[in-house]
């Protein structure tokens, strides 16, 4: 096969790439594959037979086992997978292997192209205490905080926590070293649960990362969760691509995410700007990656983290950079030199993104399992959906439970919030509880309109829980009507009634309202 | 006659009939309420249904998943659940706690006989590897404990029973 034209004087050319994720973002690399003309090669666990990853890419490899630990995050299985089927490259995608620098190091040692940043600035950025010791060299403001010395007994560790507590000061978070969505991370307000917390946020660490070690920032309230995309060359050259805004979140996951900030000044944005291209460069960065801040309500900013991958939100920067992120991913891991530079690069219109999860927000946003017996997503101008489910798939409590991003682009933010609301209202999940119409609510909140999203937007703006509209009389006759009709009887719906009656993960069997 | 619930519990009795089809009358909670101008059609996609009140037409989608109908309406979700002639209303048991979700239970904080008070955390429940404590709705006595630590539980699965005393 003839070389696509971009791969001219490419000093690694890559004609096949092994997508080693699923769902909605290993549909997004695929897609870019195809775009570039070169092959992309999915892997599946048995329980993703048919998924829509595996039925997009030119080539499928079975990992045999249903576990996690035997598929997706079985690095040498994946790496014979990549061999076998004569892969140039690797991408990870988001989350499973992406951040593990071993992982990476295998790859690279096995003379396969890791499309991602060094073993070692992996390594340097995924620990947050090596983290936050590399950006105070690299003048980079960090968060006051305090690393807890695990002692060589429970006795001494409590009594190194409360020390490091006392000095960073209530309330406070703590977080997990290895940590990352929200795993391993307890807010603590009162002193007296400071051990209890500790303990748990020990634990699910421990499970989550295998590394329990936890430390301590001070708690910044009413703070903003802005990040800056940075793209990075083997030569030197590192450009930003300006902010995304993630402040809308629950349980420390993000929701709502939108680029640019709606509160963000031309001088604010230069210096964060500034200074995630030297957080970058501090690392020898290569590929794309994100280094994400605390803005505090007096206006300065701290270094919260860098995310060695690929983000969930990246289509935000898309939207309103213009420049395909995936796409330079693999020019990057080809060896090729960014074709501009931060001068070329500016901010045009407004995009938002919401994360359609398949949970009940009004149970605690509690995940939700189902068939998708009905699957219509909303189309129209400047709407982008990516998705890794389709009509008739299943919401299973196996994986995260985020169905898909839905993305709206505009020529302001007043355009996109609304252009983001109708397509919400036309978006048709029926079979798995999903948070759509929460979505809907904080689309018209008078508090998003205006800019005031904060981290505790949810839990200020829907402190008593988020209640569902009250059932109407039209609905309820709809349903009796449907009933009467016997539409349940027709092809589609008998379908999905015996999918609904075999389904171990009924969501209505824990729709009790005796539950809190 | 077509008993229904609504995800808040309520009870809807509708009578329904006619082509196309209108409400001859409706009571929710046993009262009636009323619902002029309203007519149901069924249409040519599998899936949507149509309402017409007041000569304006709606589309509306609509799912059967076991015994709910699902019904997207004005851009709003809603979980009708039909009641089967004959099937006691009482369906969920008052002092049962069930599992929200599929999970393992991390710890049980409290004894079997346990005196609890509202809001007292009496299990953890871990899913998705995120923590979640199962808090006592009421005041009572923790009468029997179904699962120890470690136990695999399914959504629905009963945790323990807590009685009012």
């Amino acid at each position: 096969m003839a070389r696509p034209e971009w791969m001219e004087g490419a000093p690694n050319p890559i004609s096949s790439v092994l997508v080693a994720n699923r769902g909605e973002i290993a549909c997004r690399i695929i897609r870019a594959c195809q775009e570039m003309e070169i092959e992309a090669i999915a892997i599946r666990s048995s329980s993703d037979e048919g998924a829509l990853h595996t039925e997009m890419a030119d080539k499928v490899i079975s990992l045999p086992g249903e576990s996690l630990a035997d598929t997706y995050l079985n690095g040498d299985a994946i790496i014979d997978a990549a061999k076998s089927s004569g892969a140039d490259a690797i991408h990870p995608g988001y989350g499973f292997l992406s951040e593990r620098a071993d992982f990476a190091k295998s790859v690279i040692s096995s003379g396969i192209i890791w499309i991602g940043p060094s073993p070692e600035a992996i390594d340097s950025m995924g620990d947050k205490v090596t983290a936050r010791r590399r950006m105070e060299d690299a003048s980079v403001p960090v968060i006051p905080g305090r690393e807890i010395l695990a002692g060589t007994n429970e006795d001494s560790t409590i009594d190194s926590l409360v020390d490091a507590a006392t000095s960073v000061g209530f309330p406070l978070l703590l977080k997990a070293s290895a940590g990352g969505g929200g795993k391993g991370m307890r807010i603590v307000r009162e002193p007296k649960r400071l051990q209890q917390e500790y303990l748990a946020a020990q634990r699910e660490a421990e499970s989550a990362f295998g590394d329990g070690t936890v430390y301590i920032e001070r708690l910044l309230e009413n703070s903003r969760h802005i990040e800056v995309q940075v793209l990075s060359d083997n030569f030197g050259n590192t450009v930003h691509l300006f902010e995304r805004e993630c402040s809308i979140q629950r349980r420390h996951q993000k929701v709502v995410e939108e680029a640019p900030s709606p509160v963000l000044n031309e001088e604010t944005r230069s210096a964060m700007g500034k200074a995630a291209v030297s957080a970058a460069r501090e690392v020898s960065y290569s590929g794309a990656g994100t280094v994400e801040f605390l803005l505090s309500s007096d206006g300065s900013f701290y270094f919260l983290e860098m995310n060695t991958r690929l983000q969930v939100e990246h289509p935000v920067t898309e939207c309103i950079s213009g420049v395909d992120l995936v796409e330079q991913q693999i020019r990057v891991a080809s060896g090729l030199p960014l074709p501009f530079s931060q001068d070329d690069l500016s901010i045009r219109g407004h995009a938002i993104e919401v994360r359609i999860y398949a949970e009940d927000p009004s149970q605690g946003f509690l995940p939700a399992t189902g068939p998708l017996v009905v699957f219509v997503p909303p189309e129209g101008p400047g709407v982008r959906l990516d998705t890794g489910v389709r009509q008739g798939d299943e919401a299973r409590i196996d994986f995260d439970p985020m169905l898909a991003k839905l993305i709206v682009y505009g020529s302001n933010r007043d355009q996109a919030i609304r252009r983001m609301e109708r397509a919400l209202r036309s978006f048709v999940i029926l079979g798995a509880t999903t948070n759509i119409d929460f979505l809907i609510d904080i689309m018209r909140h008078q508090s998003f309109i205006s800019g005031e999203t904060t981290t505790d937007f949810i839990d200020n703006h829907f402190s008593e829980g988020w209640v569902p509209k009250q059932t109407t009389s039209s609905q309820v006759l709809l349903a009796a009507g449907a009933e009467q009709l016997g539409l349940d009887r027709n092809r589609l719906s008998s379908t999905s009634e015996e999918i609904g009656r075999t389904s171990k993960n009924d969501p209505f069997l824990n729709l009790s309202r005796v539950f809190p | 006659m077509v008993n229904l619930r609504d995800s808040e519990g309520r009870k809807w009795n509708v009578q329904i009939g006619g082509n196309p089809l209108s409400p001859i009358s409706i009571e929710l909670e046993g009262e009636k309420i009323e619902s002029a101008n309203i007519t149901i059609f069924s249409d040519t996609h599998p899936n949507r249904i149509i309402i017409k009140k007041d000569n304006l037409e709606k589309i509306a989608f609509c799912a059967k998943v076991g015994d709910k109908w699902w019904i997207h309406l004005d851009g709003n979700v809603s979980i009708i659940e039909v009641i089967e002639p004959g099937i006691s209303d009482s369906g969920t048991n008052e002092s049962a706690f069930t599992a929200p979700m599929p999970g393992k239970v991390l710890e049980v904080l409290i004894p079997e006989g346990a005196k609890v008070s509202e809001g007292q955390p009496l299990m953890v429940l871990e899913a998705m590897k995120m923590e979640h404590r199962i808090l006592a709705n009421k005041q009572g006595v923790v009468t029997a404990i179904h699962y120890s630590q470690g136990d695999q539980v399914d959504a629905g699965s009963v945790l323990l029973d807590l009685e009012s005393n």
